[in-house]
């Protein structure tokens, strides 16, 4: 495999079995992704987006395949060694922000930080530097249920960046804004991408999201259907 | 058991009953007419069988709990009237004779005026059968076997008169019959033969005189030989009468009515009446016997029920939390079907319906298990006193009533379908959109209602009214609950003018810990307080804590990151886990208050019964100094016991340093210069020699006025005339332990055990014969310690006095110098065999009293901490209700680099902080209130100081909270194992 990518994928199979069915839904994906791309993945609703994202960042597990992140490959890794690899090496943003209720906007913030056994003090002044990047300083110590939507969205951002991670994940970031603050939230993004040069793949249904990114990977079916660049297509390596 | 808390238990069953049905079926008709909804309810029961093993487990508490209580006053009603069985027999009604010999027995009266009685209820069809008899307590030696046994009972009996009574029954349940006694022999009970180690056709000695009587041993009863305690031996009347020189007299007359032995006690009052007229005007009194023993049966089995129930009721409050937590919290995980049930057009009165149901439903079942259980924890809890109840020689035997069983399960049930009828009418008030949206419900509007107005309005003002009739009452309950509801009302009322929750709360949480927790109120010494205190202190301080350290919570969050924050690899944990129970007020305020209810009651039993044990464990204090104590027959006392000790071998009077005498006899009693009738019965008067007023070395709590030291009472009561001390159990208290016992037959009026001064009294006593009275000054209350103390003691000049002639003491009580009181006291016993001498170690009674006594406080403890079982399901049903909740939140945690062990010491140190806070408050609270009770004491108990075991202590937390992580521990393993691809799909 090219060491030049961030993420390797080839022949990745994923199955579901719930017992009466059997889903197949990932049927064989080749991928592979540059370090510093922000990359879209779209398709219609089962085609196997987040399942794909669960596969890539370790949070789930696959039948077949190779994937390989920062030189790592993941499918080898025990559970412990991949929650270990997504604490020093990925961000996550979730379409319900998935902030825990109980604690303040910094907390929340700086709870990767601490999980990596960054100090507090420590871990205090870097998410407040995160706040400052998403624009949310005065909210800092309010609890998520007193934000806005697009506001618990950028806390999401800001946690997702605070321990400067390789790789940033974002199933759906939007979904639950409207258009004006989807697109505010996908310019933070673009410009974070921009300014700190790390690799966001963003599982995505809405076609703005899609053109705001480097790169648009269609899936239908559980397998890659088109994958473009700036409306130009690429060859998978 | 036949009555609880004064109602009879039948009538008390029947209501239940009535009540029960009337539920029941209102229930049923109600679901017949919303099946729907009945299957909602019943099928959401399987649904998870986990919380469905909890809830149960939570339900269950209260019935369990009364059963217990129940099976335990059960076995002792039982057993009472097993050993009252076996004592009397057939026997029902006494006659004797109402004069006293000087020994203190009953006189002898003419065997004449057995006709006398037979006439009177000749015509009684109620009556089986009237006898003559003698019985008189005899020492017996088996010349041998060289045993001897100083109290047998004689029973001299006329066999033509026993037709309706016991026949002697060997072992082979073969009859003996009175008439095959020849002149010189005597029947003998299994448990004589057995002391003395002898059988038939073996000689003993009974000593009737000082002279021995030599008999033959013509057969061994199994059976019959009443009335008498285990050693007896039976000869015809005619010959005893020879013996004791008593011809063509007798000292009983026995009748038994118709029925078996418990049956026979119902007819008691239609034979009394028709003998209490016959015998009116002549020296005989009929005493009622059998009713009078079964009567004490069930009070004394009452008494246990009470108290036990007294003590889990602490444990049923936290029950009643729980069912309304577990309630709040199905509700919470239906909110989603709920809502949509609600919209599709559910009627709110529909959804408070099947709660209702699933309610019921759970409320069978677990009390039905709860009761079963409860007899499994009374036959447990009844081994343990059994096994302390044997140093005694008290054999419990373990019993339960159906009846008590039912009324079990129906207090069972109804109490948990009333917490659950409250908790579905609270869940049913629900936002349609919020419930199928999952948006959390705003603030209560409470501060702005008409409701919440009128009731910040009505709750001060009635508690005003309360404190004010408190006061005036002298009674502590009502000024206590009252001054609370003013607390509470005044912070209702200031949320209403716009202050702060969080203000309000704390006000009105350290308003009510700083009023109950106060050293001394300034009115409450004054007042009159019963023992529903106990429980209202606690809820009331546990209530005042709980809102305090809920409402404060960001305090302890910033100390308790502070302190561990240091740790890093903690930090997040301890963080994520703190910060969720604290976010939600109501269940950890739930979980919180429960624990620390069980934990205070646990804590304040542990520390207030440890202290007052310390007292008891002074035998010096305890026995006023004396070693051993003996008694000797009244048919052969000893005229001088030094000049006796002095003629005796192997035994002198060297070996001793002091020996002093009691005697005493029965005296009609009433206060002077009140309007107190005379006691019913006469009372025991004790009169002690200047030996022991000289020697003894019991203190006084309280003294009269012109007396300073303690020598000065004992010295003013050896010599002069018509002064008394008295126990302090004839001082009335304060505090009222009403648990179903009776009052003292004689009780002094016009002060308190608390108070300071003794202030001038005087008793009247009178013989009940010659109706001699004397007015006798009370001039010392001597310390609830002096446990070997008689009600009322005077000097035996002064005893004396008011009999028609002096009394011969056949109690003594000796001081040994040097040596083992035990091989003094085994020699005592061996000179003066022939005057049935029996002695008692005085320290090691007094060691095996306090075995006993901590047998029962184990016993207390753990029956109390059964309650625990409702803090530790609370914690699991929390738990497991927050893997469910927070799925999405653990998938998010494990994105983000939380180990799957992390996850699950998250979940532990949130149960374990939650515990252990509750613990904490549980124990400090239980800590000042058990100062304060140790405090009150001191009326009491002068040197009672407040001990803390701290074994003990260290085990309490150490069980209330490995049993929490027991609970926590499935659910955080859930949490743990949750997958976060499932969990972060799970929208």
């Amino acid at each position: 495999m090219n060491n030049g990518y961030i993420i390797q994928v080839k022949g990745v199979h994923k199955t579901y079995d719930t017992g009466k069915i059997r889903v197949h839904a990932l049927r064989g994906v080749d991928l592979s992704i540059k370090r510093g791309e922000m990359v879209a993945v779209m398709g219609p609703s089962g085609c196997g987006k987040t399942t794909l994202l669960n596969c890539l960042s370790g949070l789930d597990e696959i039948d077949e395949g190779e994937i390989i992140i920062n030189g790592h490959h993941i499918p080898k890794m025990s559970d412990k060694q991949r929650t270990k690899f997504r604490a020093d090496e990925m961000g996550f943003v979730f379409q319900s922000y998935n902030l825990l209720p109980v604690l303040s906007v910094v907390e929340n913030i700086e709870l990767p930080l601490l999980v990596s056994g960054v100090r507090q003090h420590d871990a205090r002044k870097q998410a407040t530097s995160a706040l400052e990047l998403v624009s949310l300083s005065d909210e800092r110590d309010k609890r998520p249920a007193e934000l806005s939507g697009g506001q618990q969205q950028r806390v999401a951002v800001a946690r997702a960046l605070v321990n400067e991670p390789a790789i940033v994940w974002g199933d759906e970031p939007t979904g639950n804004l409207d258009s004006e603050k989807a697109m505010e939230i996908m310019k933070v993004l673009r410009r974070l991408n921009k300014e700190k040069g790390q690799t966001f793949v963003l599982v995505t249904h809405s076609p703005e999201v899609g053109d705001l990114t480097d790169r648009i990977i269609r899936m239908r079916d559980g397998v890659i259907e088109s994958d473009k660049k700036n409306g130009h297509k690429v060859k998978n390596t | 058991m036949e009555k609880l808390f004064g109602i009879p238990i039948d009538a008390l069953m029947t209501f239940l009953l009535f009540i029960f049905g009337l539920c029941f079926v209102t229930l049923v008709v109600s679901a017949l007419r919303n099946k729907v909804m009945f299957k909602i309810a019943a099928r959401n029961i399987p649904r998870r069988p986990a919380q469905t093993m909890l809830i149960v487990l939570g339900l269950m508490l209260a019935a369990m709990l009364f059963s217990a209580s129940f099976s335990t006053g059960d076995t002792m009603t039982h057993s009472i009237r097993t050993i009252a069985v076996d004592y009397l027999g057939e026997v029902d009604i006494l006659v004797q004779s109402e004069i006293e010999e000087s020994s203190g027995q009953s006189a002898y009266f003419e065997q004449s005026q057995l006709g006398t009685i037979q006439q009177a209820l000749n015509d009684r069809n109620e009556v089986d059968g009237i006898a003559p008899a003698i019985i008189e307590r005899v020492p017996v030696v088996a010349p041998d076997s060289q045993l001897n046994e100083p109290a047998v009972d004689l029973i001299g009996l006329d066999s033509q008169y026993m037709g309706g009574f016991d026949s002697l029954l060997d072992e082979d349940g073969d009859k003996l019959s009175l008439g095959d006694l020849e002149s010189g022999m005597a029947y003998i009970s299994v448990d004589t033969a057995e002391e003395l180690e002898v059988s038939t056709g073996d000689s003993i000695q009974a000593f009737l005189s000082p002279e021995p009587t030599l008999l033959t041993i013509a057969g061994i009863y199994e059976k019959g030989g009443t009335p008498s305690e285990g050693t007896s031996m039976v000869m015809p009347l005619s010959e005893v009468q020879t013996l004791m020189n008593t011809q063509e007299t007798i000292n009983i007359i026995l009748i038994t009515n118709k029925g078996d032995a418990i049956d026979g006690a119902e007819y008691t009052d239609a034979v009394m009446t028709a003998l209490e007229t016959t015998i009116e005007g002549t020296t005989l009194e009929a005493e009622p016997v059998k009713r009078d023993v079964l009567d004490a049966a069930d009070e004394a089995g009452s008494m246990f029920s009470s108290i036990f129930l007294m003590l889990g009721q602490f444990s049923i409050a936290a029950g009643i939390l729980l069912i309304f937590l577990i309630f709040v919290m199905l509700a919470a995980e239906r909110k989603h079907e709920l809502g949509i049930a609600r919209a599709v057009g559910t009627q709110r009165s529909q959804v408070i319906r099947m709660f209702t149901y699933e309610g019921v439903l759970y409320a069978l079942i677990a009390a039905a298990v709860g009761s079963a259980l409860g007899l499994a924890v009374g036959w447990g809890m009844v081994r343990i006193m059994a096994a302390a109840f044997s140093e005694m020689e008290f054999e419990l035997i373990h019993y339960f009533n159906p009846s008590s069983l039912t009324i079990a399960y129906t207090m069972g049930v109804l109490l948990t379908l009333t917490v659950v009828a409250i908790s579905a009418w609270r869940v049913s008030n629900l936002n349609i959109i919020r419930a199928i949206r999952d948006i959390p419900e705003p603030p209560k509007a409470g501060k702005s209602s008409i409701r919440g107005l009128v009731l910040a309005i009505i709750v001060p003002l009635l508690g005003l009214l309360m404190a004010v009739n408190g006061i005036q009452q002298e009674e502590a309950t009502p000024y206590l609950v009252g001054g609370s509801m003013v607390i509470v009302g005044l912070s209702l009322l200031a949320r209403r003018f716009r202050l702060p929750d969080r203000a309000a709360y704390t006000i009105a949480g350290l308003g009510l810990l700083v009023f109950w927790l106060l050293p001394r109120h300034p009115l409450i010494g004054e007042m009159d307080q019963g023992m529903e205190l106990f429980f209202l202190s606690g809820i009331m301080v546990v209530a005042g804590a709980v809102w305090v350290v809920i409402y404060n919570s960001d305090i302890l969050l910033s100390a308790i990151i502070t302190i561990f924050g240091r740790f890093r690899g903690l930090t997040p944990m301890l963080k994520t886990a703190v910060s969720y129970p604290m976010a939600n007020r109501f269940r950890t305020g739930m979980a919180l208050a429960m624990f620390s209810l069980v934990v205070f009651t646990l804590v304040v039993m542990s520390l207030v019964n440890h202290s007052i044990g310390a007292l008891f464990d002074d035998s010096e204090r305890l026995s006023g100094g004396f070693d051993i104590q003996a008694t000797v027959n009244y048919n052969n006392p000893i005229p001088d016991i030094n000049t006796a000790i002095e003629e005796a071998e192997g035994i002198n009077l060297n070996d001793f340093e002091a020996i002093a005498s009691i005697s005493g006899t029965a005296m009609e009693m009433r206060q002077a210069n009140t309007d107190q009738e005379w006691t019913e019965d006469p009372m025991f008067l004790q009169g002690v020699d200047s030996q022991y007023t000289n020697s003894v070395s019991y203190e006084f709590s309280k003294m009269a006025e012109g007396y300073d030291t303690t020598d000065q009472v004992w010295q003013a009561l050896s010599q002069n005339p018509n002064l008394a001390i008295v126990n302090p159990v004839v001082v009335p208290s304060r505090v009222n332990y009403n648990m179903g016992g009776q009052p003292p037959p004689f009780q002094l009026e016009g002060f308190y055990i608390e108070d300071d001064a003794l202030p001038e009294v005087h008793i009247e006593v009178r013989h009940p014969v010659t109706r001699e009275m004397q007015q006798l000054h009370v001039i010392g209350v001597l310390e609830s310690t002096a446990i070997y103390s008689a009600m009322v003691t005077t000097s035996q000049n002064t005893l004396n006095s008011l009999l028609p002639r002096p009394l011969t003491p056949t109690v003594y009580v000796f001081q040994t110098a040097d040596g083992s009181a035990s091989d003094i006291a085994k020699s005592l016993e061996a000179q003066f065999l022939e005057h049935g001498m029996n002695t008692t170690v005085i320290e090691e009674q007094i060691d095996e009293n306090n075995r006993v006594g901590i047998m029962f406080e184990y016993l207390i403890q753990g029956f109390m901490g059964l309650g625990l079982i409702v803090g530790i399901a609370a914690l699991g049903v929390i738990a497991a209700r927050s893997v469910v909740e927070r799925r999405q939140q653990i998938g998010m945690l494990r994105a983000i680099g939380f180990q799957q062990d992390m996850v699950q010491r998250t979940f532990l140190i949130e149960s374990s902080f939650v515990a252990l806070l509750g613990i904490g408050i549980g124990a400090i609270l239980g800590y000042a209130i058990s100062s304060l009770v140790v405090n009150d004491m001191s009326g009491t108990f002068e040197d009672a100081q407040l001990i803390i075991p701290w074994g003990r202590m260290i085990m309490i937390v150490g069980i209330a909270y490995a049993a929490s992580l027991f609970t926590t521990y499935l659910p955080a393993r859930q949490a743990a194992k949750v997958y976060p691809a499932e969990a972060l799909r799970y929208e």
